[in-house]
């Protein structure tokens, strides 16, 4: 399936066959209006392993692997990295095609989808300095549920995804991360071969992805963390080369509009590159 | 020279032998016929989705090659010599892929 790099797609995977992807991320944000110049790098590898149960009901395993660092400037003037890496919260979510109209070179599809993210990453990690902040922590600690629905118009030429999406966020350490609103629609557009040759060519799309983000307010013992959640719109131009058998794409995410809350950390930007395969 | 020419005769007869034996492979293979069905797949518009079809077409028992033309939207099945493909053993493995089968049809036996 050729599909979006930053959300889900409505496209089925066959029955009885998987299809995994890699996608290796860089995240920088380092607009901090605080007196701290926080600046957070992200290094990360995320993987996925789709399954059809049938040819319309698939379902997905997430991991990602991430390495993650913090500068800051502390309260006494010095300069201090804090930095931790390993394995992320897993997260497994189906997704059922509730909708398909199929057409010569062309298909439209709904698909809602609902899963869990697990807390399998480290939420009590430390360093010299103490227990690392809980957005620096691999992990939440918590049981987070999530769902949405995804829709996808594809033909020959282009492809048209959207997706509306909802994730819960629960407490776990006296520390909730705010509930996240997701809004996210892609255009991937035929660049090669102009003209469709016979068997299976691959095609080169070019790519323009937008994301729509609101998040909550954290909450601290109960209490909202003035310094987050927020809303960011991000726009992301890209590439993808899909083959029968793989897919290499590559896509760079650029704030637009960042409204967030107090003195919350504005992203730079954030680039990935990932592979998929049919087996 | 002459013992030259004498001993190339028989290799060249078997040779323009093996050739005419080649070229007509339903004189020589008559036993061998295969069907071919063509299926028209809707919903197929991307390279990657082609491979569910295929591999869905290429698990029923007596297929021996599948090949899909993206343009078109139609996958050709050959079968196995003595093979035979029905409708609704297409119709289910398409559907199993996640498309759509609109069209069915025996094209010819090679």
């Amino acid at each position: 399936m050729a599909a979006p790099q930053t959300f889900n797609t409505a496209l089925p995977v066959a029955e009885g066959e998987f299809v995994f992807r890699e996608q290796f991320f860089y995240r920088k944000a380092s607009d901090d209006p605080s007196p701290a110049d926080r600046e957070v790098e992200v290094l990360g590898a995320i993987s996925v392993l789709g399954y059809g149960v049938t040819g319309d009901f698939a379902a997905f395993a997430v991991l990602p692997y991430l390495d993650k660092e913090l500068d800051l400037t502390t309260a006494g003037g010095a300069r201090i990295t804090r930095s931790t890496n390993g394995i992320g919260d897993a997260r497994f979510f189906g997704r059922y095609t509730a909708y398909r109209d199929d057409a010569p070179g062309r298909t439209f599809r709904i698909a809602p989808f609902a899963g869990i993210e697990m807390p399998t990453g480290d939420d009590d990690d430390s360093d010299g300095q103490g227990r690392l902040p809980a957005t620096l922590q691999l992990g939440s600690g918590s049981w987070d549920p999530f769902g949405g629905v995804v829709a996808t118009y594809q033909t020959l030429d282009y492809q048209i995804d959207a997706q509306a999406s909802y994730k819960i966020n629960t407490e776990a350490n006296g520390f909730e991360f705010g509930d996240e609103a997701r809004l996210d629609a892609s255009l991937q557009y035929r660049l090669w071969p102009r003209e469709l040759g016979p068997g299976v060519p691959g095609f080169l799309y070019g790519v323009l992805e937008g994301n729509l983000r609101y998040r909550g307010k954290n909450e601290i013992g109960g209490i909202d963390d003035p310094d987050s959640g927020g809303t960011s719109l991000f726009l992301a131009p890209g590439l993808q080369y899909v083959t029968k058998r793989w897919i290499v794409e590559a896509i760079v995410q650029v704030p637009i509009v960042q409204d967030l809350n107090g003195d919350a950390l504005e992203d730079d930007f954030t680039v990935r590159a990932g592979f998929r395969v049919n087996f | 020279m002459r013992l030259g020419f004498k001993a190339s005769m028989p290799i060249r007869v078997m040779f323009t032998a093996i050739a005419i034996l080649l070229a007509t492979p339903g004189i020589v293979f008559a036993d061998e016929d295969r069907a071919v069905y063509v299926l028209q797949a809707d919903g197929l518009a991307c390279p990657f989705c082609a491979y569910g079809i295929e591999k869905q077409l290429g698990r029923i028992e007596g297929v021996a090659t599948v090949s899909t033309d993206i343009a078109s939207g139609t996958v050709t099945v050959t079968m196995a010599p003595g093979a035979n493909l029905t409708e609704r053993q297409a119709e289910e493995a398409v559907d199993r892929a996640g498309f759509t089968m609109r069209g069915f049809k025996r094209k010819a036996t090679e």
